[in-house]
């Protein structure tokens, strides 16, 4: 049987999408199918190690693993409606297809979707490295709000009214700098 | 200097440390969605921010010749990738501090140090330098959960490659690199083979870097990467002294580096082996006065594309491996007392 999408290769995987209960399967080649859902990446030189999504992946079968283990809503989203990024205005599905983000504000507008590829790949955690001068300032009175908000707790705690009071303006400053950016 | 004319740290194993930090500008679409006047906004901007800074200097890469671009990255001064790339690109360089800023590479910036032996930790000093410069003047993307954000979802955070260059012959030839490979890959590090995915690696060469780039800091990185390294290190030394330091090595290698000081023709295949054994040798103190680093300069000056930069009477792939020959002698004659 020959792949419905491109009708050249062999089919050897069924792929099914789920559009509100409507459930449609199609015979794909493996190329039609990793392009559908996943974002896969190129061969690449040992130079840029790391640097493409396919490293992700030992092998082929642990690409098609993920691939299927993608949650149904994801998939819907892939293939219903058309939400465009607001600087460079590719879609998800173009992304999905170029295995790379399209531009920065790719990462804000389509947070969501791409937020299970990033937690395949680095795992749940934050951000914690250096960052950019203009953000440091905001990070740090962060830190710093949540470590006078612990220390306010205490002091309410213990009963120390006087400590907790200049903690309290402490913080009431801090917060209204924040609200200022 | 270029890190291959200079003698580094631990060189017995390490031969070089590399650390690239991707960054982009904020305001522009990553690769393919990036137009030419755009690419050429984003070049004149990064050129605008080292415009007088003392020690760099600015290429318009794409317009040098293939040649110059490929003997850039036989030097390891830029991606093979980026050597490849006919649309606009630059490069802001300084031999002196080991800096290299590819413009447009895959990402709007890719800065990158590169030193010789273990020296991950000045590499990154390096990198920051150059990144520090950059952060004051153009408004880099970052997010303040993601990090810097990338091209590739892959360098998302840190945006830090690491990666340190490293000669395994013992390990290779005692069939180690897989269980090495299986190790590393539980603790966010990989192992390749210069030429490639999965090779057993020519020359004996393989870097080792971190994976993850989210989620962990530039010094957590840098400190794992190199209390790794130094692991393995011990290990091949151990392996060497227990399966290399014979009579029957040492005959192998004098052979070896008896090709390389009488041959008249040698092309890269050959020389690479020839490398491997002799350079093992001269880590363990086989051959009188030849310092391993030497073998490095030799390895990279014999490069296609540094070769055919420096020579401009190659015309055939003869006259190349007589240029390879030729060079070989020189090199080696020049700093072994043979």
């Amino acid at each position: 049987m020959l792949c419905e999408k491109c009708n050249k290769n062999p089919a050897t995987v069924m792929y099914k999408e789920n559009i509100n209960g409507h459930v449609k399967s199609f015979a794909l080649c493996a190329k039609c199918a990793s392009e559908l859902t996943e974002m896969t990446g190129y061969g690449k030189s040992v130079y840029s190690q790391g640097d493409s999504l396919g490293d992700v992946f030992e092998n082929v079968n642990s690409l098609f693993g993920s691939l299927f283990g993608l949650p149904a809503q994801q998939v819907r989203r892939q293939t219903g409606e058309e939400k465009k990024c607001t600087l460079c205005g590719a879609a998800f599905a173009e992304l999905v297809k170029e295995g790379k983000v399209g531009c920065p504000e790719c990462y804000k507008v389509f947070a969501e979707e791409l937020a299970p590829t990033i937690s395949r790949i680095h795992g749940t955690g934050v951000h914690m490295g250096t960052a950019p001068e203009r953000y440091k300032e905001g990070r740090e009175r962060k830190e710093k709000i949540a470590e006078l908000e612990s220390k306010l707790k205490r002091a309410v705690e213990a009963e120390e009214y006087e400590e907790a009071a200049k903690l309290r303006d402490e913080l009431r400053k801090l917060k209204s700098e924040e609200g200022d950016k | 200097m270029l890190w291959y004319e200079m003698t580094g740290k631990e060189n017995d194993v390490v031969v070089s440390s590399r650390v690239r930090l991707a960054r982009n500008l904020a305001d522009y679409p990553f690769g393919g969605r990036l137009n030419e006047p755009s690419a050429l906004e984003i070049i004149e901007k990064v050129r605008g921010v080292f415009d007088g800074a003392s020690g760099y200097s600015f290429t318009q890469f794409n317009m040098l010749s293939d040649t110059s671009r490929r003997a850039e990255a036989d030097r390891h001064k830029v991606s093979p990738e980026f050597a490849a790339k006919k649309t606009p690109t630059a490069l802001i360089e300084s031999d002196e501090k080991q800096i290299y800023i590819m413009v447009l590479e895959e990402d709007h910036l890719r800065i990158q140090s590169i030193k010789p032996g273990a020296s991950l930790s000045e590499a990154y000093a390096a990198a920051l330098e150059a990144d520090r410069m950059i952060d004051g003047k153009l408004r880099i993307a970052y997010d303040e959960k993601l990090g810097y954000l990338t091209h590739c979802p892959t360098n998302l955070g840190t945006g830090m490659r690491a990666s340190v260059m490293l000669f395994l012959p013992a390990i290779t030839a005692t069939r180690g690199i897989r269980s090495l490979q299986d190790q590393l890959g539980k603790i966010g590090l990989t192992i390749r083979g210069m030429s490639g995915e999965g090779s057993s690696g020519d020359g004996c060469l393989y870097q080792v870097s971190n994976q993850i780039t989210l989620g962990t800091t530039e010094e957590e990185i840098i400190t794992k990467l190199e209390k790794i390294c130094e692991n393995i290190a011990e290990k091949e030394r151990e392996l060497r002294r227990k399966y290399f330091s014979d009579e029957k090595f040492n005959d192998k290698a004098m052979r070896a580096y008896g090709t390389m000081l009488y041959a008249i023709l040698m092309d890269s295949v050959e020389m690479t082996k020839l490398y491997s054994d002799v350079r093992l040798a001269a880590a363990l103190g086989m051959i009188d006065g030849l310092n391993v680093n030497v073998l490095d300069k030799m390895l990279i000056c014999g490069m296609p594309g540094v070769l055919t930069e420096e020579n401009e009477n190659i015309n055939t792939p003869t006259d190349r491996d007589r240029e390879r020959a030729n060079m070989i002698r020189r090199v080696l004659s020049g700093n072994a007392g043979a």
